[in-house]
């Protein structure tokens, strides 16, 4: 017979899901900057060269065009640096996103399979076959036993077609 | 004097070289002409012509009605002009694009442009074997290929937009009413009517009376996302009007679905309610 909250439990376990879901990208950019080390050099890198434009802005190129030249080149290397920090950065946190959602989808799956193997025999929750007529064989499955309720596979499309309805209006 | 010979020297080469670019210029004039009248070369294209170098010969691009050196109009299959009118404005992907994804006016000119294209690959072949054009099949397939690189491009800027919000359902008013129609008719037909008869016969009558009362609420225009299917259903000749009924259908299923699933869910959690309530009472 069913358990008296495996409703409840199938429930919860598919709103989690797709509250995690909504939260992986946030996840995955919160695991890269602590993964990441070096974040404050690509800031330090910016403001230097928003310091050296602004000193190469006061100067004129007439007058100290050496000086001009040694500042604009250090403004191109440090611009060069900044771009290869910004593309390693950008390279390691699409990686992340990849391997966050890899591991969400792997135990997303695990979790469902595992409700499917506990309760595939019993129905979550049990309605007179009367009520659900003549679907009851469809609601059912796979109990097998018609009249006796709501299976696990209906109850998990049900369930996640409504929280997802529910998620996004509220999002 | 010999400063004075030394200018005459000079005007005159300078004077020889003016003449000799006068000429080319001249040479060139017919082409250049032909390049500035004949059709309207778009920018964005470029890129898309420098990956066909044999379409100068052919095919320029959809804009163009007649190429540079073949006698006989040769319209692009996605214009819905009459062959010889030319159109320097825009590309098909503006005017009229054939994917499905504008929204009605566009949709129209959607269907207009597929009409055209239909009508035009019908006239084109007469045509064709009138103005005895060569190669008819290497047209329609440069032509299909500019229609893929639009679609590509097309699918390149709609993809940040779907990553950003990808399944967003949309909730217009008339969807929400729905969905409060369904739970409020499961939790009314849990309390008093399921002991008489099946809970999807309101279910079915309620849904009846959506789709009468649909014409009273105001019709929100969905934009149709243009997909990597839809995409391959456009270039395998499948009419856009077609995908366009193909997808309406399959979105009115799946309204259905969605008030099938709140219904169900609604009645569950209150016949749960119910017996968890009927249990503690005394």
């Amino acid at each position: 017979m069913a358990t008296g909250c495996a409703w409840f439990l199938v429930l919860g376990s598919v709103f989690l899901c797709n509250l995690m879901k909504i939260l992986l990208p946030s996840i995955s950019s919160f695991l890269t900057k602590m993964v990441q080390k070096d974040a404050e050099q690509e800031s330090e890198m910016r403001t230097e060269i928003q310091q050296m434009k602004k000193e190469q802005s006061s100067i004129s190129m007439m007058d100290e065009f050496a000086r001009y030249a040694r500042l604009e080149r250090k403004i191109n290397k440090t611009t060069d640096k900044l771009k290869t920090h910004v593309q390693s950065r950008t390279a390691q946190q699409a990686k992340m996103k990849w391997v966050v959602n890899i591991v969400f989808y792997i135990l997303q799956a695990a979790l469902m399979v595992s409700l499917i193997w506990k309760y595939y025999a019993d129905p979550v929750t049990v309605v007179p076959s009367k009520w659900i007529a003549p679907v009851e064989r469809l609601v059912a499955f796979p109990t097998g036993v018609a009249g006796c309720g709501v299976g696990i596979t209906c109850w998990l499309v049900v369930c996640n077609k409504v929280i997802t309805l529910g998620l996004s209006a509220i999002s | 004097m010999e400063a004075a010979e030394e200018k005459t020297g000079s005007m005159s080469a300078a004077q020889l070289r003016a003449e000799k670019r006068r000429r080319k210029l001249l040479l060139n004039s017919e082409d250049r002409m032909n390049r500035i009248v004949g059709f309207a070369k778009n920018e964005p294209d470029h890129s898309a012509a420098a990956l066909r170098p044999a379409e100068p010969r052919f095919h320029l691009d959809l804009d163009r009605s007649e190429p540079w050196s073949s006698p006989s109009p040769r319209p692009s299959p996605f214009l819905s002009e009459a062959p010889g009118v030319r159109s320097h404005t825009a590309t098909p992907e503006r005017r009229g694009s054939p994917l499905p994804d504008f929204g009605q006016p566009r949709r129209a000119s959607l269907e207009g442009d597929v009409g055209g294209l239909r009508h035009r690959a019908k006239a084109e072949r007469p045509s064709d074997e009138a103005g005895g054009s060569p190669r008819p099949g290497l047209h329609q397939y440069l032509s299909r290929f500019d229609d893929a690189m639009k679609l590509r491009s097309q699918l390149a800027n709609e993809k940040p937009e779907q990553d950003g919000g990808s399944d967003v359902e949309e909730f217009d008013p008339f969807r929400v009413f729905r969905l409060v129609g369904s739970v409020l008719l499961a939790v009314f037909v849990r309390v008093f009517v399921c002991k008489y008869l099946s809970i999807f016969a309101p279910f079915l009558t309620l849904e009846l009376a959506y789709m009468g009362l649909s014409k009273y609420f105001p019709k929100v225009e969905k934009k149709t996302k243009t997909t990597v299917l839809t995409a391959a259903l456009l270039l395998s000749g499948i009419p856009a009007e077609v995908i366009s009924r193909s997808m309406d259908t399959y979105r009115r299923m799946g309204d259905v679905f969605s008030d099938l699933c709140v219904y169900f869910f609604t009645f569950i959690i209150s016949h749960e309610i119910l017996t968890l309530f009927g249990s503690e009472t005394p």
